[in-house]
């Protein structure tokens, strides 16, 4: 008797437990699952320097012949104004696109004369090794808030600036004389505005021979 | 029978005694912030959480530090702590951020609002903020440094900070997407000296016995880089191997001063700190549109600019 009543009690908890388990057994991600989450900044780059950062040329940069009087102008009010960059701190950035004539190429730099009226002013493009922010974070267009791990968002940055090395910047080189007049589009950062702006010195994202 | 008002005094009583037993968000007339740091056995920390702390007082609240002690454990202990303790808000320094994210979860489903400083969590759903510093272009500027005085030829050894901590990586990549494009300039050895000062000694001591001719030494925080300063010292070497840290201590800054060190990114404890203690209270008074990341600028110190800097901050 004693047993039926360790049987049926043994069914009855079996069954409570069947219904209200203590807990799930879930399986586990597997590697490709997890090789699935892994962030590709270079594919991330490809994609945003074909469908957002080229189209923004058109839409969102200012034009070096605006630009370059204002800060000649009020540096700080052409900060104000013009500039991109998140955060605290003193640095920021210019989208900027224009064209200008060819004063001066050398290994790291191509200089313009950019003219508009009775305005003239240079800038220059750098055509040497390419480091830091200034595409990721020059034009507006991305969000730290948006990447959860900022290892993420910082590839980015490395991933942009391979392609202005490996894309860009072979195509203006062999374009570059002195005389030549050429389209430019690219972010320039503004570390030190006793330096980096005499002249704006501008990482290319388009240029074009005209 | 007793009568029905001695068993409703019974429970006004006991009420009143839980009452009382329930934590309160207040103490003294005041709201109550949380200011859980990883440890308080590193300098820049220290600044870090008393900054945060002394704001938040600034702003009329009773502020309390609760140190982690670079331990997860610790960490979630303390978050238990300070949800059971009534705080109204948590500004916080992670130690992990893939391992912190479940505490911050945690107050944040207990309606306690959570600002991150310095160190980031790996979710952008949790915390109320985060205040982070721009180790990724602070490492790019002495990265560059770095090509600038030990030349495009050389060896170097790198010190890591804590290898889970995304801090140690930025920082790491930053200074390595300069300096790798010089196949000049060859890292003979890397090896974490966990944020530490008398581990970035023991390390540094280590990597002279197997590479006695190094140029240089990257370092991924300035205690680290005392550390190494210290086994060069001893080891007769201090001047010729140069050395680079990161953070903007004050006995870094004597030493760059003094031609001991090269260089180290300034971050700036007090800003984030300060920036944090306000947003929080902001939030106490009812904002809720606050940016997830809001990144802080880290500056270059060499010895051309060091007289401007001092104190943690830009003087």
């Amino acid at each position: 008797m004693r047993v039926v009543r360790c049987l049926i009690a043994l069914v009855v908890v079996a069954g409570f437990f069947r219904f209200f388990p203590l807990f799930h057994v879930e399986r586990l991600k597997t590697a490709a699952e997890q090789a699935a989450t892994v962030f590709n900044a270079q594919q991330f780059a490809e994609t945003f320097w074909t469908g957002k950062l080229l189209p923004a040329i058109s839409s969102s940069s200012v034009k070096a012949a605006v630009l370059l009087p204002a800060i000649k102008a009020d540096a700080a009010a052409a900060r104000k104004k013009y500039s991109h960059g998140a955060g605290l701190g003193d640095t920021y950035f210019y989208f900027v696109s224009g064209s200008g004539r060819a004063t001066s190429v050398s290994d790291d730099e191509v200089s313009l004369r950019v003219t508009d009226g009775g305005n003239e002013a240079e800038v220059s493009i750098q055509t040497g090794l390419i480091f830091g922010d200034a595409l990721r974070d020059g034009t507006g267009l991305l969000n730290p808030s948006d990447f959860s791990n900022s290892q993420n968002f910082n590839d980015i940055s490395a991933a942009l600036d391979h392609i202005a090395e490996s894309r860009v910047i072979p195509a203006l080189r062999k374009q570059a004389k002195v005389g030549a007049t050429i389209f430019f589009a690219g972010c320039a950062e503004v570390d030190d505005e006793s330096t980096d702006l005499k002249p704006l010195k501008v990482i290319p994202i388009q240029t074009v021979l005209q | 029978m007793k009568p029905p008002l001695n068993k409703f005094a019974a429970i006004l009583a006991l009420t009143l005694a839980a009452l009382c037993l329930t934590p309160s968000a207040w103490a003294d007339g005041k709201q109550k912030i949380a200011v859980v740091v990883s440890t308080m056995n590193n300098p820049w920390f220290v600044v870090l959480a008393d900054s945060a702390r002394d704001r938040a007082i600034e702003l009329g609240y009773d502020a309390t530090i609760f140190d982690s002690q670079n331990d997860t454990a610790k960490e979630a202990a303390n978050f238990e702590n300070l949800i059971a303790g009534g705080y109204g808000a948590v500004l916080f320094n992670p130690t992990d951020a893939n391992g912190s994210i479940a505490n911050v979860r945690k107050a944040k489903a207990a309606g306690v609002p959570v600002f991150c400083i310095d160190r980031e969590i790996n979710a952008t759903d949790a915390a109320t903020a985060q205040l982070l510093s721009d180790n990724y272009a602070g490492c790019v500027k002495l990265g560059q440094y770095f090509v600038k005085t030990v030349g495009q030829t050389g060896t170097y050894v790198e010190l890591l900070g804590l290898v889970g901590d995304n801090n140690t990586w930025n920082r790491s990549k930053g200074f390595h997407s300069v300096v790798d494009r010089f196949p000049g300039l060859k890292m003979v050895a890397q090896q974490s000296g966990e944020f530490d000062r008398a581990k970035g000694l023991e390390v540094m001591e280590s990597m002279l016995q197997a590479h006695p001719d190094i140029n240089a030494a990257f370092c991924g925080n300035d205690a680290m880089a005392m550390g190494a300063y210290q086994a060069l010292l001893a080891a007769g070497k201090a001047g010729q191997v140069k050395v680079f840290g990161f953070d903007g201590a004050d006995d870094v800054l004597k030493l760059i001063a003094a031609g001991g060190i090269e260089a180290t990114g300034m971050q700036f404890p007090k800003t984030m700190a300060r920036q944090a203690a306000e947003f929080a209270d902001a939030y106490l008074k009812g904002k809720r549109d606050f940016p997830q990341k809001v990144p802080v600028e880290v500056q270059l110190v060499t010895r051309d600019n060091v007289a401007k800097y001092g104190d943690f901050g830009k003087k």
